[in-house]
């Protein structure tokens, strides 16, 4: 097989600035049979196909290798495996689905401001209020990973995969871990980003997989679809 | 039950003729059966919670989970040790008790899940902790000379930092925050560094802790947060208070010296013990009862390479006395364990019990004889 499969985000808006994109770059993606097709292609280039996903499978397809390249979050990217940032390469980060993946504690926390004082806490939760220090998120796997960098090992992470905001005063966790643009859905449900709280900065990414079957013919094939898009696949 | 040094297991085992695969794993097995132990056969699949309980989600990422029909969380038997401990408190605490296993354990790695078997001893409650020890690093180097591999041996003192962190000349409340980041040289870097670094200017006057209490006490209920089932109001105020406190009391320059000195000592077990009683003497610490412990314990490990790192602990906070690792010629850890007399109070049993074992590599040791 020589084609070669480019996965976009299957709805909503980061489906249209993802076309519009392209479309900037002289490629337009066609979805023939409309927003319930899954299927598409870009003029003028018959050998790539395009598929339509949720942005969070085409992470998992990437990394996976079973779709070769594709827009999707920086933060999917890290979430969804731990070896997921060394499985791709990030061509090109596209300059809009911006994105903090943050931590943050209640506002009436006024001794915890920075991820040290965390540490604090975390250390003697559990003599004080017999449970683990609980954290509400979707990110698992990017909050073990920077929460073990500042050496916090003293929690439990509950996942959350809607409205993580409410989590504190639902009283089904302490703090969270969540996505913010603003910062203004967590201000408005009292909680506050620690100073050193921002745990990665996303945004929607033009991303190569490493682990697709790369043949000489596909790999130039691929070249000459990203030259067109003004980037390279780093590898 | 005290089944002593055994010496004589360890020359059985050294005199046999090391041959084949499959012998080695006998022989490996007759040692775990000579321990003069039980022998622990604990399930596989095992409730999951414990494991986060225990050593948090660092550890519980490693977990192969499952999930029943409710949704309680399960996973392969990831160690043998809690399971063997957790069963010894069910069972009733108090008598000295030694287990040794041998067995498949399953962890995720950077590459996939994986299974892997691994062989130990535990020893609880014996009336003697260094008599323990010795008997868990016999039983490790007679595991390893199974498999013809002579180890590098690499020595903790996490008695002997604490023994340290007593003593040292700073604001009490600082003692728990630098205890807390032993283990993981980076976050002590960071802590060490925020201390030397000038203390921050003077804030402004001190609110009353009352007036700071009705003030937190306001966020939470605007908030909508419960003000007893997470942090409350009054341990908010006193932290915060703390916190304005250790600002002022600031940990003396020298102590920070001495810490930092101290965490950087490594190098073969005598020369480095010796660097430690320079320190001690210099900061006039009366460090000599955990040095003479570690000294005991070298005559047992005779010829091997031994080296002690001030700074090496595990992260988790059970841990005590001694602690050790075991790496072989392709630099892989074959062997680790120590002293963990807080563990079982951790699992709850009602008074520190004292504990002592390690856990083999085996798929390990046997990558030592085929490469």
């Amino acid at each position: 097989m020589t084609g070669i499969t480019l996965a976009v985000p299957s709805k909503g808006r980061l489906e249209e600035l993802t076309r519009e994109w392209f479309a900037a770059n002289g490629l337009v993606i066609t979805r023939p049979g409309g927003a319930r097709s899954y299927l598409g292609a870009i003029e003028g280039l018959p050998d790539v196909t395009v598929r339509f996903f949720p942005a969070s499978e085409i992470a998992r397809e990437l990394i996976r290798g079973t779709i070769d390249f594709g827009v999707t979050g920086r933060d999917l990217i890290h979430e969804t495996s731990e070896s997921g940032p060394a499985s791709v390469s990030i061509a090109k980060p596209l300059g809009f689905g911006n994105a903090d993946v943050v931590v943050a504690v209640p506002d009436a926390w006024i001794d915890v401001t920075h991820m040290h004082d965390l540490a604090d806490v975390a250390s003697d939760f559990r003599s004080r209020h017999g449970r683990w220090l609980r954290i509400a998120t979707k990110y698992i796997t990017i909050t073990r990973q920077h929460f073990a960098r500042a050496g916090i090992a003293e929690y439990r992470t509950v996942e959350s995969l809607g409205a993580t905001e409410a989590a504190p005063a639902s009283g089904v966790a302490d703090i969270v871990v969540d996505i913010t643009s603003t910062g203004s859905t967590l201000a408005a449900n009292g909680l506050r980003v620690l100073e050193d709280g921002v745990m990665l900065q996303s945004e929607a990414c033009l991303v190569v997989s490493r682990t697709a079957g790369w043949s000489a013919r596909r790999k130039a094939r691929l070249d000459a679809v990203l030259q067109r898009l003004g980037t390279s696949a780093g590898f | 039950m005290d089944p002593g040094l055994r010496r004589d297991d360890t020359v059985f085992v050294g005199v046999m003729e090391v041959t084949n695969p499959a012998l080695r794993r006998a022989n490996l097995e007759s040692l775990v059966e000579a321990q003069g132990a039980c022998r622990a056969t604990p399930p596989l699949l095992l409730s999951a919670d414990p494991y986060f309980d225990l050593a948090g989600e660092e550890f519980g990422r490693r977990l192969l989970l499952t999930t029943d029909t409710t949704g309680a969380e399960y996973c392969l038997r990831p160690d043998f040790t809690l399971p063997i401990v957790k069963s010894y408190i069910d069972d009733g605490v108090g008598e000295p008790a030694a287990f040794s296993y041998m067995g498949p354990i399953f962890r995720q790695r950077e590459n996939g899940p994986a299974e892997f078997d691994q062989a130990g001893i535990e020893l609880l409650a014996q009336p003697d902790g260094d008599v323990a020890l010795d008997q868990v690093l016999t039983f490790a180097r007679a595991a390893l000379s199974i498999f013809g591999v002579a180890p590098d041996i690499r020595l903790g003192g996490v008695g002997l930092f604490e023994a340290l962190l007593v003593q040292a000349d700073m604001p009490d409340a600082w003692r728990p925050r630098i205890r807390n980041r032993f283990g993981h040289p980076e976050a002590m870097n960071r802590l060490l560094t925020r201390l030397e670094a000038a203390p921050d200017a003077p804030r402004g006057k001190q609110p009353s802790r009352k007036a700071l209490v009705a003030d937190i006490t306001e966020q939470m209920v605007a908030a909508g947060l419960s003000l007893s089932e997470s942090r409350s109001p009054d341990e908010i105020a006193d932290r915060y208070l703390e916190q304005q406190a250790l600002d002022a009391a600031q940990v003396p320059p020298a102590t920070l010296k001495l810490l930092r000195d101290y965490l950087a000592i490594s190098g073969p077990v005598l020369q480095a013990l010796t660097q430690v009683e320079a320190l001690a003497a210099q900061h006039k610490l009366m460090l000599g009862a955990p040095i003479r412990t570690i000294r005991r314990h070298l005559d047992g490990l005779g010829e091997a390479r031994v080296a002690f790192d001030a700074g090496f602990s595990p992260r988790l906070d059970y841990y005590t006395g001694i602690v050790f690792e075991m790496t072989g010629p392709r630099g892989d850890i074959l062997a680790s364990g120590g002293q963990y007399d807080r563990l079982l109070e951790r699992l709850g049993a009602t008074a520190p019990i004292a504990a002592s074992g390690c856990s083999v590599w085996v798929d390990r040791l046997e990558a030592e004889v085929s490469a």
